[in-house]
């Protein structure tokens, strides 16, 4: 098919390799992404925070800086699992927000413009569709919860020295796994919510309300019922309970209070599995190349 | 060798009804065309090959590759031009068109090259680098043409191509079709409203009626028997003339008005009912080259029930 010959001539040259064609979507999602000054300022302002965490771990690595503040005692700067928990809940936070944004314009984008036959008419499957731009998600939330939570970790032994490392070390896991778990629910709920809606800032609305809206309704069977079990729709308490287990912080108590022992912990860890199981049957009903009409 | 398209008992149901009921039959021919009054099911026959919907009972192959249990690879050598509107309305043409043909496996250099060649040989050189959301919607067409053409298929399953094309731009699709449909190891599979499409492309029809096939043509082989069919208007034709061209070989019925119906045999060309003429004085005001067209081919099929396997 060359241009100057103006004719039809078939590709013979080299295929990349099935699994890796996923990735094409996550590259040029991305690359959209970064187009999008907006997009760049809401990824540097979710980063932001962790500057201030990191010269919190800094000060509290110098003692000369320390006497040097008005504040009261020097104990005061602390780097522990109680910070740690602090930075994740803030970073999931932005991450929320980020996911807001970012989640709705992968896919409704695609459906909208019936895009989705063609990608499905290739060697391409439903499954390597979610996948790419789950990728796309997962790479960016990454970068707002765990890389920052683990440099700031990698920080603070650096600075600390004498063994704290290794006397730390365990707090890897609940760093890498609670990010995962947020950022897998925040993606699942952002696409499925993209396949449902079609419309990007309808979809934007409906994952707030997601959020909002059932939290608050838990709180009212919560009261009327005497009960605490209402907070089991409460998708950003479970994660936070969650995540206060595996911190072994029974009391953070920031962005809203988290009592330890009201909802056990196989049940929050039931909420999120049930949400994620749900959601993937909303994409798999939503994502097809075809709808066939009942009737 | 295996054949293009093979259908054996398909049947599918969409929404708790049945819309393809038991299809039977097998296309051997290199360019298909699929015809039917709407709601016949073309569309649902095209998905089904594709892989999108399921087959509820029997199966549907494509140069042997089940549409069901061998989809992916079947659709590694598909290329599909659907007929609603498919794209992604930021993103430049070419950069489009690339995309796609990364998607099908082509690495990023070698799908940059094929998408700035597919946007050129389809005539959408200069537009290349809008936004595919600015196109017109013959633009759009020739757009959904490029990606279905870029990473080189094997076989082009084109959905209602010159939807929406004003006459040039059709006749210059049908054109660029024809010369995709000569190049080596390329299948094709249209399906149009438009007869004329489906005429000027393809060797063999398949036309589906309510769900069901109604007739499978070759197309090629209806143009060879019906080659000599002529139909004259005359002035001063007598007994001999047609006498003569009886003489040749020809059957010949005259009626009112100088009017003379002739099937000639392989051997006579037409030049030699034109020297007949010429010797006998006769003026041959009008000569239609008439064979039975895919329209009589079409209506028939739509008047009568198909044989057990659809041919006629």
């Amino acid at each position: 098919m060359a241009v100057y010959k103006r004719k039809y001539t078939p590709y013979t040259g080299p295929l990349t390799p099935e699994w890796s064609r996923f990735f094409v979507l996550t590259r040029y999602a991305l690359a959209d992404l970064f187009k999008s000054r907006f997009f760049v300022l809401l990824l540097i302002l979710s980063l932001v925070p962790c500057l201030f965490f990191a010269g919190y771990i800094f000060i509290a690595n110098n003692k000369t800086l320390q006497l040097l503040l008005p504040t009261g005692p020097a104990d005061m700067f602390s780097v522990e699992a109680r910070f740690f928990t602090i930075v994740m809940i803030v970073q999931t936070q932005a991450a929320f927000l980020l996911n807001c944004w970012v989640g709705p314009v992968l896919i409704a984008g695609d459906l909208t413009n019936g895009a989705l036959p063609l990608f499905l008419s290739r060697p391409f499957g439903r499954a390597d569709y979610v996948l790419g731009k789950l990728a796309v998600l997962g790479l960016l939330l990454s970068a707002v919860t765990c890389v920052p939570c683990l440099l700031l970790f990698t920080l603070q032994a650096g600075l600390a020295k004498d063994g704290w490392i290794w006397s730390h070390l365990w707090m890897v896991v609940p760093i890498v796994l609670c990010s995962a778990i947020w950022i897998l629910m925040l993606s699942l709920i952002s696409l499925a919510v993209s396949a449902w809606v079609k419309l990007r800032i309808v979809a934007t609305g409906v994952i707030f309300i997601l959020f909002f809206i059932p939290a608050g309704v838990g709180e009212m069977f919560n009261s009327i019922m005497g009960t605490d079990w209402g907070r089991l729709l409460n998708l950003s308490y479970m994660f936070r309970l969650i995540l206060g287990k595996g911190f072994r912080e029974p009391s953070v108590r920031l962005l809203g209070s988290l009592d330890w022992n009201e909802i056990p912990i196989p049940a929050a860890w039931g909420v999120l599995v049930f949400v994620c199981l749900l959601l993937l049957v909303i994409l798999d009903a939503r994502l097809r190349a075809r709808e066939a009409v009942r009737g | 060798m295996n054949p293009t398209i093979e259908l054996n008992g398909l049947e599918v149901q969409l929404g708790g009804r049945t819309i393809l009921h038991g299809l039977t039959g097998v296309l051997k021919s290199r360019a298909i065309g699929l015809l039917g009054p709407n709601g016949a099911g073309k569309s649902t026959l095209i998905n089904t090959l594709l892989g999108f919907h399921s087959p509820s009972k029997g199966s549907a192959r494509i140069l042997g590759l089940n549409s069901h249990t061998n989809g992916k690879a079947l659709r590694s050598l598909v290329g599909y031009m659907p007929e609603n509107d498919a794209f992604i309305s930021k993103m430049s043409g070419v950069r489009f068109v690339r995309y796609m043909a990364e998607i099908s496996g082509l690495p990023p250099d070698q799908a940059m090259e094929r998408a700035h060649e597919a946007f050129v040989y389809v005539g959408l050189g200069e537009a290349r680098y809008r936004p595919v959301g600015t196109y017109s919607l013959g633009m759009k067409q020739l757009a959904k043409l490029a990606q279905a053409i870029a990473h080189g298929p094997k076989v082009l399953i084109l959905d209602e191509p010159t939807n929406g094309m004003d006459p040039p731009a059709r006749k210059r699709l049908i054109e660029l079709i024809r010369e995709i449909r000569e190049a080596n190891d390329i299948c094709l599979l249209l399906s149009s409203h438009l007869l004329r499409d489906v005429e000027e492309t393809c060797d063999e029809v398949l036309i589906l009626r309510n769900g069901q096939i109604a007739s499978i043509c070759n197309l090629v082989e209806e143009r060879r028997a019906n080659r000599k069919f002529l139909e004259l208007e005359t002035v001063g034709a007598e007994a001999t003339f047609t006498a003569t061209l009886e003489g040749l070989g020809c059957e010949c019925a005259v009626f009112t008005n100088g009017r003379i119906k002739v099937v000639m045999p392989d051997n006579v060309e037409i030049r030699e009912v034109f020297k007949v003429a010429a010797d006998r004085g006769v003026q041959i005001r009008r000569m239609n080259h008439r064979r039975d067209s895919l329209e009589d081919i079409f209506l028939n099929a739509m008047e009568q029930t198909g044989a057990a396997d659809g041919r006629i």
